[in-house]
């Protein structure tokens, strides 16, 4: 009775929507779905980064960027790479900690036993930090 | 989940209350749900009443636990040959936007083709279009805790690693348990009235009273992806037609879930690959770069779903049953079966009045406005709890994703910017508060109250430390911290092995180097 009863109700519903499509215009809701979200951190990638992501987010954290970049037992990029990668969606709320000098990220990336290209990933901590 | 919740309704109800969980709080079906307090738009085909229910308690369970709650925004791509079109999907989402308000949830967007790709570049070029979807998100080993820790803060006991062995019989009554605890000795509790809330463990349970419960028990593995893979939250048709998500948690991605009947030992539930495969196989259609990313584990357990013949597994009821077993010649024995996490504290509430009435003790359920530990007062700000403590803001966030409000109190100001694991961020201080204060007993309990080991290294940079801070806490001996990694080691390659591919392996044996020997 339950199944019975739940499909009339949604074949109802399906009628309604059809015949609400037939008779109004569609217009875009993606500005109001990246509104809807903003405030939770919930954005998209860009499409450059969408490419570049599995390779933004390889870090092992083995450290040896940390010590290349003359950043060990400090606790901001590029040794958190990885956390700042992990948390994206947070990121505008923890953008105090990209304040400061910037460490050798070149001289990072070079000692990255996995490439992570560390440049390219402080510039999208960067730019979804910023909100 | 379920027990913790009893727990809690009946110590705030004023009862004095023992609770025993024979692994640690949250380890079995809760832990390996896919992490969501939703409402259940599945169930519309079925039982809309199940929906309206697991939304009105959804809806609960956010603002009693608002600071470990999250929203997960989800897409819901159509390709052309998809069992649903993209009318019957948007059809669902707008009868589903009439349950929303009850859990604080937004209504759904309908998205063409483009739209959705700019929300999401990495779906396929293949689309009709997409609908949205929204529920929230939590880590279920959290909230589990934090209602144990309700429990025992309105005077309960709990005990994690503590078995039941037996049930105290005098005649037709149930008089209390017998329990073995962590450290191997053996108790008896009395008791006027005793629970069995064991999820798939139910049926064991019962059988020591002489009662029996069936169920149907369903296995479930997820793959987990150490970082988000996407902001929303996306969803993919099986190759048998079923629905399966990809959900975007805080910093991880659960890939899943399967569901299939399980009959083998609920103690040692393995993965196979072609669950792995089979879930990978639908993310391929619709995101094609997902065998680009690395899997850093996976996740098993067993739904303790209501015995029914013939539905497929995945058509089956999410309900729950409270059972009174007097009938059965077990007096003062309880059992609640089935349901799921998003109406925990309604089965809770539900059984915790059959305790009641059993009791003839009259004092109402409070569960769902009383806020849990850390969800009392507002946030303070991350980064200034973080320059407080000098720990990162990203490392506060996290913290208060597990503590809320009380996340000030668990840093210990002389050591609390020493960093643990560098992919949670975890401090020292927050591992050793745990062991202190959070029955930690093993380096798998931390992992799963303080997420320790749960990043990309899978816990080759931390668990050696991790021991130590423990250890330090615990009193253990230099092998104890090596006996607590090696067993965590062991038991977390388990669920590394089915998901290790090329990379996963170059990883492993770098891990091999830095823990020489414990494998």
């Amino acid at each position: 009775m339950g199944r019975t009863d739940s499909l009339a109700k949604l074949a109802w519903a399906y009628g309604l929507h059809l015949a609400r499509r037939r008779l109004t215009r569609p217009k875009s809701q993606l500005p109001a779905l990246i509104e809807m979200y903003k405030a939770s951190g919930i954005r998209p990638l860009t499409p450059a980064e969408r490419e570049l992501h599995p390779r933004l987010i390889g870090c092992i954290n083995c450290g040896l960027c940390a010590l290349a970049a003359g950043r060990l037992g400090k606790t901001r990029l590029p040794e958190l790479a990885s956390s700042y990668m992990r948390l994206y969606a947070r990121l505008a709320d923890a953008s105090s900690d990209l304040e400061g000098d910037e460490a050798d990220l070149e001289a990072a990336s070079a000692a990255c036993p996995v490439g992570l290209p560390l440049a390219d990933v402080a510039a999208v901590v960067r730019r979804l930090a910023a909100g | 989940m379920t027990g913790a919740g009893i727990a809690r309704d009946l110590s705030l109800r004023g009862l004095s209350v023992l609770l025993l969980e024979k692994g640690d709080w949250g380890a079995g079906t809760s832990g390996s749900s896919t992490w969501m307090i939703h409402g259940g738009p599945r169930y519309l085909e079925f039982d809309w009443d199940t929906t309206r229910r697991s939304s009105e308690d959804a809806g609960f369970i956010v603002t009693i636990a608002r600071h470990m709650v999250y929203r997960v925004a989800f897409l819901l791509p159509i390709l052309p040959h998809d069992r649903n079109n993209i009318e019957r999907m948007e059809t669902a989402m707008e009868v589903y936007d009439r349950f929303q308000p009850l859990k604080k949830s937004n209504p759904h967007v309908r998205l063409t083709a483009d739209e959705a790709r700019q929300a999401e570049p990495g779906l396929t070029s293949d689309l009709v279009g997409a609908v949205t979807l929204e529920e929230w998100g939590v880590d279920p080993h959290r909230l589990v805790f934090a209602n144990v820790q309700d429990a025992v803060a309105n005077g309960a006991r709990a005990m994690n690693h503590t078995r039941v062995i037996e049930l105290l019989r005098d005649g037709a009554n149930v008089i209390g348990v017998r329990y073995r605890a962590a450290d191997g000795s053996v108790s008896e509790a009395r008791a006027k009235v005793v629970v069995n809330a064991a999820g798939p463990w139910v049926p064991e349970v019962s059988r020591m009273a002489g009662a029996n419960v069936q169920l149907r028990p369903a296995k479930g593995i997820h793959i987990v992806y150490p970082y988000r893979i996407s902001n929303f939250g996306l969803s993919a048709e099986t190759v048998d037609g079923r629905d399966v998500l990809m959900v975007s948690h805080g910093g991880f991605t659960l890939l899943g879930t399967t569901d299939d009947d399980f009959y083998g030992d609920l103690d040692s539930v393995d993965v196979h690959g072609d669950e792995v495969d089979y879930l990978l196989q639908a993310f391929e259609r619709i995101f094609p770069a997902i065998r680009n990313y690395r899997p850093v584990r996976t996740t098993t357990g067993v739904r303790p779903t209501l015995f029914k013949w013939r539905p497929y597994e995945d058509e089956l009821s999410r309900r729950y049953q409270v059972i009174d077993h007097s009938s059965d010649g077990a007096e003062g024995f309880i059992t609640i079966a089935g349901g799921k996490l998003s109406m925990y504290r309604l089965m809770a509430e539900e059984t915790s009045d059959a305790v009641c009435r059993k009791l003839g003790h009259q004092a109402p359920c409070t569960t769902a406005v009383r806020p849990l530990p850390g969800s009392e007062s507002e946030l303070e700000p991350a980064a200034e709890l973080g320059q407080r403590f000098g720990i990162p803001a990203l490392a506060a966030i996290k913290l208060q994703s597990r503590h809320g409000s009380r996340a000030g109190d668990v840093l210990d100001k002389s050591d609390a910017g020493r960093i643990v694991c560098r992919c949670e961020p975890l401090t020292e201080s927050e591992l050793a508060y745990a062991a202190r204060h959070e029955q930690v007993r093993t380096l798998a309990d931390a992992f799963r109250r303080v997420g320790i080991a749960a990043g990309p290294c899978a816990g080759a940079a931390c668990v050696m430390r991790s021991a130590e801070i423990i250890g330090r806490q615990l009193g253990w001996s230099a092998s104890q911290r090596f006996d607590a990694v090696r067993e965590f080691v062991q038991g977390s390659w388990l669920g590394r092995a089915p998901v290790l591919g090329d990379s996963g392996w170059a990883q492993e044996e770098l891990a091999q180097g830095a823990l020489r020997g414990l494998r």
